[in-house]
């Protein structure tokens, strides 16, 4: 069978002389490199390109879920914590005397030996041979002791008044100039002077104020008018001896000076009607009160005189006491009765004290200075249900005790007939039965509903980063009340807070465990009808069958479907048709508060399954089909069936692509938002979901819902949660990974 | 070899009657007639697409796995048509053997390579007589004293020679009567190749073999029968002669066989 005709015709015809040879095959080699090269380049720039689209989402994200905040609060923690010590002291046992007036509660201390009280530095300076100073920790209240901080009790002393008021009243502006010109006044009454340092701030504030460039000599003589101060009783020496010399050197109008605690003075002051030109405070002015005078149309000055100490003092007749320790101190004038409570070798004596109102500055500074608890952390129980309960309407207090109580054997706000009554009803609240609040979530409440923190601007990260000056600046101009700080918007309280109309103390739990019920649910469901469908199509549908066919070209367009589809699917037969089933009335199920009709994780999760099913379909027949022939024919060539064939060769080569596609199902899944929203997904929602019948919200709905939210700082919280959803999503595709792989090895 | 020849009165283990097989509407193989006899190695040769291939799997049913296949004619199977209607193939595929021409072992240990086949056929023995079964066919296909120290790794990780005798064991394991075997050494080196010849020859005592091959000098080797197929100008198969592999290397009564054995064309 030799072909010789053939064999003749290609000898003739040499088909090696058609290729380039030598210089040209080396050029059309390096072309088809060169073609090669550029496609390189494009592969190169594509990848480059979707790295950065990645990148730049990751960073818009993150810069919003960080950066500089301005935060005011309604009531400081710091006041709450104060009131509450001034409170345990005012309300101690065996108070004698309990005055603004120092002379007074000295008078009463001087002749008891078991008398006891605290008064300013100056003026146990001039009392001196009548009172006895105890030492703390070992530390008397000497110069050097209050000048070198070792001395705990030390506070600075100012005088504030207004912008507003100095240019209105030339005599106020002379008689602050002045004061600040004499201040060694502050050392005569027996306080510790401003240094010269903070003295020439203070004048250049008043220049400003004033708007001159230097500050002209003040003749005390060419001013007239009344000048009117009110505040601390310990200020008070001080500016009633800066008063006389004024008036001694020639002022014409009068001054008023009273005593009132540097509370009662800024009231008064902030009211702005009250006619008070000039604060004497022993404090820094507070949040509340630099807020309340604002109102009035008063922006506060601050000038700082001088430095004072707060002086525990017994009789000099006594002759027990010297030393004591912090600890003991704040025992002395709270929970004891007797000397000896607070120090065995101290007399059964009771303690007599006197002290001064809680309208006193020294007040606030000594239980700021002495007392432990500075926090709501360190206060105990019954003090932050105080606090909570004195700080919050009745009504609030009553429904937060109905949900659960501060006490079981007692209640604070509600009225134990209708309590007793409610918890005998139909439907009793939760508070019947549950453990009472913990001091944590106590805590959490008075942060959320007593102090309330406002932010009141955000920056986002970059901006907080490089133009840090700036922002201070502005912060400081437009929000001068508020703290700027670093917030990071994504944080545990963050995560494992519940949703709240407050973006300060909202957080993603309700959500969190909406996505992880629902996605649980929606895997539940296209996993087992996907691959069965896809074992289906793939072994036992004959594909030359049109009806099979049709089937499969469906299946392939469902996964293109918008999901929007689906949503409106599964409102009409999970949440309306079936809404027996889906909401768990069928299987006598009724979901505590008020029902969920059909808009239950059980119809969300249903709906995300039958979305996800298409893929899970696709994805299980490609790997069905990438199963080797040669493993179907060796085990069919055992005498294998198909069922067998297919249980112990197919599946389990095929489940590492099966598994992939679920991945693939569960992250699609874990995103949706727009079938859910038709679903009903709830969009304001505090209580965690606790069966499939639950009304839920997941984490892309509560995102999406943020986002739509006038207020910046729901921008910020969306980012955080944005990446709160990164994270959930690449640990759940972590873990399913994990999972494949183990599955995978078994098999290999 | 030379105690066979065609028109001795031994049992048959196969008979294959007009047998045409078809992939759809294109005829595969046409109108062949093959008695296959017991524990003898029956060689189909043949160039590329001459349809020994498709007569071998016919021989098991092995078709039946490609939907569109079907076939015409007879295969008679102790005088049964394994073709008729009620007949499971299954039965006929644990009875008649199968080894494939790439090894083809199962993605699991060598022990369970062997035992699954015995397990799903309900082997009744205990499990020292599970390891007892595993052992003598690992031993049957000469490979025992290769895999007994790591029985329980894949058999993947064996070499391409050790695991087409892992495939052997496997199918030897259930005891079928015939084995079929489709160029079990064409994917093998030539020092595998004649393990696997020798083990033939081995097997060849307790089981009829019928083996495709296109390696002619293995068939003149290694087979007591061989049968010649060609395509014809339909571009079917036919079978074109059929006697003692002696005789067709020798003296073929065809020429068309005497080019092809020559190596002229194929």
């Amino acid at each position: 069978m030799i072909d010789n005709e053939y064999i003749q015709k290609k000898v003739e015809q040499d088909f090696a002389d058609y290729y380039p040879a030598g210089d040209e095959m080396q050029s059309q080699i390096s072309g088809r490199r060169t073609r090669g090269k550029l496609f390189f380049w494009v592969f190169l720039v594509a990848t480059m390109v979707a790295i950065i689209a990645l990148l730049t989402l990751l960073v818009t994200i993150i810069n919003q879920s960080f950066g500089l905040v301005a935060e005011q609060v309604v009531i400081p923690e710091e006041t709450l914590v104060t009131d509450f010590n001034k409170t345990r002291v005012t309300s101690a046992a065996n108070i004698i005397e309990s005055s603004e007036d120092d002379e007074s509660l000295a008078a009463g201390i001087e002749v008891d030996p078991n008398g006891v009280g605290f008064f300013g530095y100056a003026f146990y300076a001039e009392n001196q041979d009548k009172l006895k100073a105890l030492s703390i920790d070992g530390v008397a209240p000497t110069e050097g002791n209050v000048f070198g901080g070792e001395y705990p009790g030390t506070r600075p002393l100012y005088i504030y008044s207004a912008a507003e008021i100095i240019e209105e009243k030339p005599q106020v502006a002379a008689f602050l100039a002045y004061y600040l010109e004499n201040l060694k006044i502050v050392s005569d009454v027996g306080y510790f002077a401003a240094d010269e340092e903070a003295l020439d701030q203070q004048q250049a504030a008043i220049l400003e104020a004033l708007g001159v460039e230097e500050l002209p000599h003040i003749n005390p003589a060419d001013f007239e008018g009344d000048i009117s101060v009110s505040g601390s009783s310990t200020v008070f020496p001080v500016t009633v001896a800066m008063a006389e010399k004024f008036k001694t050197d020639g002022f014409k109008g009068e001054i008023f000076v009273e005593s009132t605690g540097t509370g009662g003075g800024f009231n008064a002051f902030c009211k702005g009607t009250e006619g008070i030109d000039i604060v004497d405070a022993s404090r820094e002015v507070d949040t509340i009160e630099f807020e309340a005078c604002r109102a009035a149309g008063l922006n506060v000055n601050e000038y700082l005189i001088g430095q004072d100490a707060v002086v525990a003092a017994v009789s000099a007749v006594n002759d027990f006491a010297d030393d004591i320790s912090r600890d003991q101190l704040e025992l002395l004038f709270t929970d004891s009765v007797n000397w000896s409570d607070v120090d065995d070798t101290w007399p059964a004596q009771s303690i007599n004290r006197f002290i001064p109102t809680a309208e006193s500055g020294t007040m606030d500074f000594f239980v700021r200075s002495i007392f432990d608890e500075q926090t709501l952390a360190n206060l105990p129980y019954y003090a932050l249900v105080n606090i909570y309960s004195s700080n919050v309407t009745v009504g609030r207090c009553r429904a937060i005790e109905r949900e659960r109580r501060f006490y079981l054997d007692q209640l604070v706000c509600d009225n134990p007939e209708a309590f007793a009554a409610a918890c005998a009803g139909d439907n009793p609240p939760s508070g019947c039965t549950e453990e009472t609040w913990t001091h944590a979530e106590l805590e959490r409440m008075i942060t959320a509903e007593v102090v309330q923190p406002k932010i009141l601007a955000s920056w986002y990260l970059f901006p907080s980063l490089f133009e840090r000056q700036e922002i201070a600046l502005e912060a400081a101009t437009k929000y001068p009340n508020a703290e700027l700080k670093f917030k990071s918007w994504l944080s545990m309280d963050f995560i494992t807070s519940p949703q709240s109309s407050q973006p300060e103390i909202a957080g993603v739990r309700t959500a969190i465990l909406g996505s992880l019920w629902v996605v649980f649910i929606s895997i539940l469901v296209a996993f087992p009808l996907g691959v069965a469908a896809a074992l289906y199509l793939e072994e036992y549908a004959d594909p030359r069958k049109r009806f099979n066919q049709v089937i499969q070209t469906n299946i392939n367009n469902l996964a293109g479907v918008p999901s929007i589809i689906y949503g409106m699917l599964g409102l009409a037969v999970f949440v309306r048709f079936l809404e027996p089933i889906t909401s768990g009335a069928a299987f006598g199920y009724v979901e505590a508060g008020a029902t969920a009709n059909g808009r239950t994780i059980l119809s969300a999760g249903m709906t995300l399954g039958l979305l996800g099913l298409p893929i899970v379909i696709i994805a299980a027949q490609e790997a069905i089909k990438a199963v080797p022939p040669s493993l179907r024919e060796a085990s069919m060539g055992l005498g294998a069936t198909k069922w067998q064939t297919i249980w112990n060769h197919v599946l389990p080569n095929a489940i590492p692509g099966i598994l992939t596609g679920t991945i693939l199902t569960m992250s699609r899944v874990i995103g949706e938002t727009a079938p859910l929203v038709v679903v009903g997904a709830s969009t304001f929602i505090t209580t965690d979901p606790t069966s499939p019948f639950s009304k839920f919200t997941t984490l892309p709905a509560q995102i999406y819902q943020w986002t739509t939210r006038p207020q910046d700082t729901f921008r910020n919280i969306a980012g955080a949660a944005i990446i709160a959803l990164l994270v959930m999503l690449l640990a759940l595709n972590a873990l399913a990974i994990y999972l494949r792989n183990r599955f995978s090895k078994r098999f290999a | 070899m030379n105690d066979f020849n065609l028109s001795s009165n031994g049992h048959l283990a196969i008979e294959a009657k007009d047998l045409s097989c078809y992939y759809g509407d294109f005829r595969a193989v046409k109108n062949v007639d093959l008695d296959i006899k017991q524990h003898a190695i029956t060689a189909l040769i043949g160039p590329s697409g001459c349809g020994k291939s498709t007569v071998l799997r016919a021989f098991n049913r092995m078709n039946d796995l490609i939907p569109v296949a079907h076939a015409e004619g007879e295969i008679l199977f102790h005088g049964a048509n394994i073709y008729a209607e009620g007949v499971d193939p299954v039965e006929i595929r644990r009875r008649i053997g199968m080894v494939f021409q790439k090894p083809n072992p199962f993605p699991k240990s060598i022990y369970d390579n062997v035992a699954w086949g015995a397990k799903i056929n309900g082997f009744k023995g205990s499990k020292q007589e599970m390891d007892q079964l595993v052992e003598e066919s690992l031993r049957d296909a000469a490979i025992w004293d290769e895999v007994k120290d790591k029985l329980d790794q894949s058999g993947l990780s064996l070499s391409g020679g050790q695991q087409q005798r892992l495939c052997i064991a496997r199918t030897i394991a259930v005891k079928p009567e015939i084995i079929l075997m489709d160029e079990p050494a064409s994917a093998l080196d030539p020092i595998s190749t004649l393990r696997i010849e020798e083990l033939i020859q081995e097997l060849k005592k307790n089981y009829t073999i019928v083996i495709v091959t296109h390696n002619m000098q293995q068939a003149a080797r290694a087979s007591d029968f061989t049968a010649f197929f060609n395509m014809d100008n339909d571009r079917a198969g036919y079978l074109v002669e059929y006697n003692v592999t002696q005789t067709i290397f020798t003296s073929p009564a065809k020429e068309l066989t005497d080019q092809y054995i020559t190596g002229r064309f194929g």
